[in-house]
């Protein structure tokens, strides 16, 4: 028995393009589009939409940076320019995700620079861009500025608004004509909520991706992956302030016990296989963008998502 | 022993060495604001003492007073040890205060069947033709008077042991009365001469926080008296829970003669109002929760508060007014609403009968308002019921200046949605003190008008007006400057307050959508809505939709039926019918436990979100919010 529920949704996730190329006023040499899909993934029916993108994440601080990622970079790890045209060469994510850790040190105030890494990072790589700023309402306005400002006409990804702090972000986004990340505590309901708010001051729909925020393997991974499929469902029922692709990162799998304690010897093969469990879910469960820290995870994830969304050249069925 | 000096009013009353100044208070007859019941948590009964000897620990306590305060003597009553004779001074904010207790005259429109009946007779008095007994005489007088057969009237000891001399005494001209209780007729009272017309009754709500009683003729049904007072249990905590705990360590007695003298005075101030001999009160109906009338009748309410949450007794109770130390015929009739469960008690069957929702086709949805809500949907066919904790926020606890409604708290306020200055209304028209549940409503509603507030409640400061700043701590509307206010500082609400209130009305509505979805039920499908108790009559019913504390429905939908617990009792006093319609009601409703039915999360996450997270749940709402943002420059 097949089962085909194609029919019966009435709605589709919107989609979002990430990136600027030189004739829209941006230097990105590629650009990526998100969403599109009009069914769930695999009940019955090829999968719709976009396929599911790799973002590698690097930072500017790598003190607060996963050991066994920096360990394997050695000391590409102090210059994020540096790591993000090695990975975007030897690995080929499909994005870039730049977390302005710096930022997050107690007494930041070296604004300035924020613009010059966010610059010097564009320059590194022609792959579309996430950053991430700060996460202190204190200083976010004039970091969301600067990094507004650095990479006006980048359409840029930006990150990280949350219901108690999404004013500054949405600010620079709307300015300097960028997009944004809207998290919310694994909840369909919180989700929905930040994106009427970014809706009501004026950001619209389709320069949002949802980030449903993802628990680590055994670490409230499962509860991610049901807020996933329920926004997914919302999205498809006609729910249009759900209606935005997501992005999934398992921010913690490098810093769980498992890797924290694992024998030095097997330290990269048990951070990938974290990583990749987690990612690789996560796209079937409805994530358009999966992000990984360890440069060997992406390898096997692209190879788990050509198995899943095959004619890769298509852009699945969009 | 010590004797202590209560200030402003000289108060005295001696106690033993040792007692706390709330038990000396407690005995002096002064009801001091208790909210933790005594545990020095709340620091809600300050005193001043002003001289003598006495013991307080500042270290433990320090914390809710500043250096001067307790240079001047300050100190928790419930925590203060009298060692010799104390002169105390007691603040007003540590009295509990007259508070707008809602009394309906409210217009019933019932059959007159109550369940007492006063014979007068003239007996012929016995002789050697015919000796039959004095109980048997006067028996036959009330059957021939049109009253109950003979055979069928019980009478009791007490009253046997009276027949003799007042038959004698009176000349044979006597009046006696005959209750129907569920075991029967039953005689409980015989008079000298003819006293008939003096044929009364009490209904009672026994609320937590309040006692509202009325007088009814039973012969006309008029009202003859009405009288309210605070529940005087309050000085033993303030919640239900508190009140239970005390009971646990040994307090019920106490409990329970304090909820019989608190049901004694309001019924003497009813009576010397009306001119009424409580004698000839005959019958008293209570309508309370469950744990209220628990305790007046003296049984333990401590399992329905740990789990899994039972209750004694959930039928109707009666008794002998006098065993429950009530001040009224000594054998008059005491009936007790029947509850659902220890959550839906006797005060909510009250509402169901007052609101007509029991006998209607149509749904209807009745919400009763307080530190807990509870909340039933349903028709003449069919109830589902729940309760909740809505947390104290709607009724000014928990809220900086959030007060109860009492007089200078703010009922009523708009803004003016361009220069946003507030336009208020306080009770008794003095200068402002704080906001009650009412005011908080309005206040919610207009500074999401003003855009002042998003929709999770966050105060947006980019707004550059005198009116919005950072606070202390979190980021405020002043809502009356200091120079307009009776307590000569801002008035403001904060952006914890706004929180506070949205987790309040989200318990709320979530539970109504809770009941909804388990009927099956769409907003639409509700013809009314019911309101109860006193909040009710006060908010603003658009504004109670617009911060989405209930479904949107037409507001010519909603009803504020007042005090729905009194007029139940009122309804079962003046026809004794409606007492078995009660069991019915009770049978009918099926209980829903919020906290074992998983979708209430969801709905309670989705209702802290003004109104909703779902818009189209509040179509209207969301059209004039959407121009409200057009005028506000806000896309």
């Amino acid at each position: 028995m097949t089962l085909s529920t194609l029919s019966d949704w009435t709605g589709e996730v919107g989609t979002v393009t990430i990136g600027a190329l030189k004739a829209d006023g941006g230097t990105r040499s590629t650009t990526v589009t998100i969403g599109g899909e009009r069914d769930l993934s695999f009940i019955g029916s090829p999968p719709t939409g976009h396929r599911p993108l790799i973002a590698f994440e690097l930072c500017d601080d790598p003190s607060l940076w996963p050991a066994p990622v920096t360990k394997f970079l050695g000391d590409r790890a102090s210059d994020p320019a540096e790591w993000a045209r090695w990975a975007g060469q030897e690995y080929a994510p499909d994005l870039i995700r730049l977390f302005l850790t710096s930022t997050r040190r107690r007494g930041f105030s070296d604004f300035a620079s924020v613009t010059t890494t966010v610059e010097n990072v564009l320059q590194a790589t022609g792959l579309p861009l996430i950053i991430e700023g700060s996460n202190d309402p204190e200083l976010d306005s004039e970091v969301f500025r600067r990094i507004g400002e650095a990479g006006e006409g980048e359409r840029l990804l930006i990150g990280t608004a949350e219901a108690a702090r999404y004013r500054s972000i949405a600010a620079s986004a709307m300015a300097y004509g960028h997009l944004v990340i809207a998290q919310s505590p694994i909840d369909i309901n919180l989700a929905k909520q930040l994106n009427i708010l970014l809706r009501e001051i004026g950001l619209p729909h389709d320069r949002i991706v949802i980030d449903p925020y993802t628990g680590a393997l055994g670490y409230g991974f499962e509860y991610s992956y049901s807020v996933m499929e329920r926004i997914r469902y919302a999205a498809l029922k006609g729910d249009e302030d759900l209606a935005m692709p997501m992005i999934s990162s398992a921010i913690d799998s490098l810093t769980v016990k498992e890797v924290r304690e694992a024998d030095p010897s097997g330290i990269e093969k048990i951070s990938v296989a974290w990583e990749l469990y987690a990612m690789l879910p996560a796209t079937i469960a409805g994530a358009s963008i999966v992000c990984v820290r360890h440069p060997s995870t992406i390898l096997p994830l692209r190879a788990g998502i050509d198995a899943f969304w095959p004619a890769p050249s298509g852009g699945g069925g969009a | 022993m010590p004797t202590v000096t209560f200030l402003p009013g000289f108060r005295k009353t001696e106690v033993k060495s040792g007692s706390t100044l709330l038990q000396a208070a407690q005995q002096a007859g002064i009801h001091m604001n208790v909210v933790c019941g005594g545990l020095g948590k709340c620091g809600k009964c300050t005193v001043y003492v002003k001289s003598g000897r006495y013991d307080f620990d500042c270290e433990k306590f320090g914390k809710f007073f500043s250096p001067e305060e307790l240079d001047a003597g300050a100190c928790l009553a419930c925590q203060t040890s009298v060692l010799e004779d104390v002169r105390v001074l007691i603040p007003e904010e540590s009295i509990v205060q007259e508070q707008k207790i809602l009394i309906d005259v409210m217009g019933i429109s019932t059959e007159l069947n109550p369940a007492v009946w006063k014979y007068a007779l003239t007996l012929s008095p016995p002789s050697l033709d015919d000796p039959s007994p004095d109980l048997t005489r006067l028996l036959w007088g009330i059957e021939k008077a049109g009253g109950p057969k003979e055979g069928d009237i019980y009478a009791p000891l007490e009253v046997i042991r009276r027949i003799p001399r007042v038959l004698r005494e009176s000349g044979w001209k006597v009046t006696a009365t005959v209750v129907l209780v569920p075991g029967g007729y039953r005689l409980i009272d015989i008079e000298k001469g003819d006293t008939s017309p003096a044929c009364y009754g009490a209904a009672v709500d026994l609320g937590t926080t309040t006692v509202v009683v009325f007088i009814r003729n039973l012969i006309d049904g008029s009202i003859m008296g009405v009288a309210s007072n605070y529940n005087r249990q309050i000085s033993c905590g303030e919640d239900i829970l508190s009140r239970v705990t005390f009971a646990r360590k040994g307090g019920l007695k106490k409990l329970q003669s304090l909820a019989a003298e608190s049901i004694n005075a309001a019924i003497t101030e009813a009576a010397n109002k009306a001119g009424v001999d409580r004698e000839h009160i005959y019958e008293v109906v209570v309508a309370g929760n469950t744990i209220m009338t628990h305790i007046l009748m003296g049984i333990d309410p401590a399992y329905m508060i740990e789990e899994p949450y039972v209750p004694v007794v959930r039928r109707y109770l009666t008794a002998a007014a006098g065993r429950a130390g009530l001040e009224v015929g000594e054998d008059s009739g005491l009936f007790i609403f029947p509850a659902v469960s220890d959550f839906i008690g006797g005060d909510i069957i009250a509402d169901i009968l007052a609101s007509g929702m029991a006998e209607s086709e149509e749904i209807s949805l009745l919400i009763d308002i307080g530190t807990n809500f509870e909340v039933v949907l349903g028709n003449r066919d069919w109830m589902f019921a729940c309760a909740g904790a809505a947390g104290p926020a709607l009724e000014g606890g928990e809220v900086l200046f959030g007060m109860r409604a009492n007089a200078g708290a703010i009922e009523q306020i708009s803004l003016d949605l361009e220069t946003l200055t507030p336009a208020y209304r306080t009770i008794r028209h003095t200068k402002p003190k704080g906001l009650c549940g009412s005011g908080l409503i309005d206040l919610l509603a207009e500074l999401l008008r003003a855009c002042i507030i998003d929709r999770t409640g966050r105060i947006n400061t980019a707004i550059d007006h005198e009116r919005i700043r950072a606070g202390r701590q979190v980021p405020e509307f002043v809502v009356a400057w200091k120079e307009e206010t009776g307590i000569g500082k801002d008035i403001v609400i904060t952006e914890n307050d706004v929180k506070a209130l949205i987790m309040s009305k989200a318990s709320i509505l979530a539970a109504c959508r809770t009941l909804m979805n388990q009927a099956g039920i769409t907003r639409d499908e509700i013809a009314h809505i019911y309101f109860s108790g006193a909040f009710g009559n006060y908010i603003s019913k658009e504004n109670a939709i617009v911060i989405g504390l209930i479904p949107e429905v037409p507001v010519e939908r909603i009803t504020p039926i007042g005090n729905g617990a009194i007029e139940g009792a009122n309804l079962v006093l003046l026809n004794r019918r409606k007492k078995k319609f009660l069991d019915e009601i009770a049978r009918k409703i099926a209980y829903i436990e919020l906290n074992a039915e998983p979708s209430f999360m969801d709905e309670y996450t989705g209702s802290c979100f003004l109104p909703h997270t779902d818009l189209s749940l509040f179509p209207t709402v969301e059209e004039m919010l959407g121009k409200c943002r057009m005028r506000r420059g806000v896309p």
